[in-house]
């Protein structure tokens, strides 16, 4: 009776895994083997044609001016708002490092941005950087402007101005992991380093900076990889425009698949962005252990 | 302090804008939109909870009913898997937790149109279930797991192996014994994926389509163009919208950032 009773246990146990494993398998696994079946054909739900075409897609990416830009675009984007995020973190991470409760309080109000949707996020920071937004309505009264400025309304302005936003997300989770970080620093080394006379800049070169190592790879990583794949902030704020100056190539994907119903393309597109985030992936995660040891 | 202070204020600004004009009428948030809300109306949450296409309360049921479902079946299924293969050793352990921090990695996009055919196929495209099951199944299990297998590795081998002696069978094992033992686990889990899955975009837009209803992100996203100039109004349903992610995160803010840290420097 009780080996019955253990027999059950055991096979109730395998049976949730499987039950997880076989959901990876149907939901992630064969999601992207049928988009990498897909990207050699020229599926098109409005044709109805679904036909073989080799490499024929990846050889138009090479001569599709909107992904070149959308790829240039997204790859300023990403490096440009994580060499922000995490310089802005370390920074306020240093200012915050206290333990009384005033700064507790700011630590915690510093991550507020992290908890909104990005649709929220995109929204509010809409009316404050639109046309006739808040920023400009502020602007003009105070008479540092004489007429609305674009925020968004440029190519280079709202390149600018998206980086803004992100980067503002973002700096909310490098704070609170440049935080733990710093807060990981043995107190003796510094206080060695006080007697030795070591401070300012080039304690924070010699000291703080490489003991910071462990959270600068998942922190780049993160925001790298954030920022590639990024959707819906830049929906709301731009939609991509103005004249698809900041679609995004996962925008871009999106907008092949659902509007030009262009699915079989689309996929060999999805396929770049799969491939560009894996190798960002490794090769920046991989450098930064490789520094981390080095230090 | 002052420097910190005014850090704070940069993180704070643009969520003070939301909070205090959501509580001012239009002209006053022309006429100077950092003013305090005084005196306070609260015309702008009553037009925005009374709206005939009831988005507000539809929005935040469903998506609280996707989310909570998702939550409540992703904890079991990830840490049942991770507590199956953190037991093991060898090659394919190393190949399954590979895979699955891929999983992380994989931007949504990628396998979005392939997940609508999958659903398709077994006739659950376009519905609550459908988006459950894919959110199921995609990168959420992969963090869950990722969370779980590193505490799961922690729980020392006598503990099983005593309650194995004592008769105890797997399920009861990972049920009654190690799930209490990593709560920390089961905290953080259940935090991110909450806040994730209620905040999700891509997958609620182009799974549930937009005549099957709305959660709150969804709703807003395809509500809200039409108010681009009433701020008020604007203003009242982005601050329903999003307090209640700002109440969980301060209610449970000390978990969230241990959650955070401890992912991040292990």
């Amino acid at each position: 009776m009780r080996k019955k009773h253990l027999k059950a246990g055991e096979r109730g146990l395998t049976l949730l895994a499987a039950l997880a494993l076989l959901l990876y398998l149907v939901f992630l696994v064969l999601p992207l083997l049928l988009s990498l079946r897909s990207s050699f054909t020229n599926e098109n739900p409005l044709k109805a044609t679904n036909d073989f075409v080799g490499f024929a897609n990846y050889t138009e990416m090479a001569s599709d001016d909107a992904l070149k830009a959308s790829l240039t675009f997204t790859l300023i984007l990403a490096f440009g708002v994580t060499v922000a995020a995490n310089a802005l973190g370390v920074g306020f991470a240093m200012l915050l490092n206290r333990t009384s409760l005033s700064y507790r309080v700011m630590r915690t109000l510093a991550f507020l941005p992290q908890v909104l949707s990005g649709v929220i996020v995109g929204f509010v920071w809409q009316t404050i950087l639109t046309q006739n937004g808040l920023l400009n309505t502020a602007l003009l009264k105070v008479g540092i402007l004489d007429e609305p400025y674009p925020w968004l309304g440029s190519p280079h302005a709202a390149l600018f101005s998206i980086g803004l936003v992100v980067t503002w997300v973002m700096s909310g989770f490098t704070t609170v992991v440049y935080l733990a970080a710093l807060q990981s620093i043995p107190l003796e080394l510094n206080d060695m380093a006080s007697l030795d006379g070591v401070r300012g800049t080039q304690r924070f070169r010699k000291i703080t900076w490489p003991m910071l190592a462990p959270g600068t790879t998942i922190s780049v990583t993160i925001s790298l990889i954030t920022v590639l794949k990024l959707y819906d902030i830049i929906t709301v704020l731009t939609g991509g425009g103005p004249a698809n100056s900041t679609q995004s190539t996962a925008l871009y994907i999106v907008k092949l698949a659902f509007t030009s119903d262009r699915v079989g393309y689309a996929s060999a597109v999805a396929m770049l962005l799969l491939a560009i985030s894996a190798v960002v992936a490794l090769v920046v995660t991989g450098a930064l252990r490789r520094r981390e040891v080095s230090l | 302090m002052l420097a910190a202070a005014a850090v704070t204020l940069v993180f704070v600004a643009p969520i003070y804008l939301m909070l205090v004009n959501a509580f001012k009428p239009q002209d006053k948030i022309l006429a100077n939109p950092v003013s305090l809300p005084w005196p306070p109306t609260l015309d702008n949450l009553k037009e925005a909870l009374t709206r005939p296409d009831n988005l507000i309360p539809l929005g935040l049921r469903n998506s609280l009913i996707v989310a909570v479902i998702s939550v409540a079946l992703i904890i079991p299924l990830g840490s049942a898997f991770s507590f199956y293969i953190a037991r093991r050793s060898g090659k394919a352990k190393a190949a399954i937790l590979l895979a699955l921090s891929a999983g992380l990695m994989i931007p949504p996009q990628v396998t979005l149109l392939p997940t609508i055919r999958i659903l398709t196929w077994i006739g659950l495209d376009h519905s609550y279930p459908g988006l459950i099951l894919a959110n199921l199944g995609g990168g959420y299990l992969s963090f869950a797991v990722f969370v779980y297998v590193g505490f799961m590795r922690s729980v020392p081998d006598e503990i099983i192996q005593a309650a194995r002696l004592d008769g105890a069978s797997g399920l009861r094992i990972w049920w009654q014994i190690v799930m209490p033992l990593v709560r920390p686990a089961t905290a953080t889990v259940a935090i991110f994926l909450t806040l994730w899955i209620w905040n999700d975009f891509l997958n609620p837009l182009f799974i549930l389509g937009p005549l099957q209803g709305q959660t709150i992100t969804t709703g807003l996203y395809l509500t809200i163009g039409q108010y681009s100039v009433d701020y008020g109004q604007l203003f009242g349903i982005m601050f329903l919208a999003g307090v209640l992610p700002v109440i969980g995160y301060l209610t449970v803010q000390k978990q969230f950032v241990a959650g955070l840290t401890s992912g991040a420097t292990k």
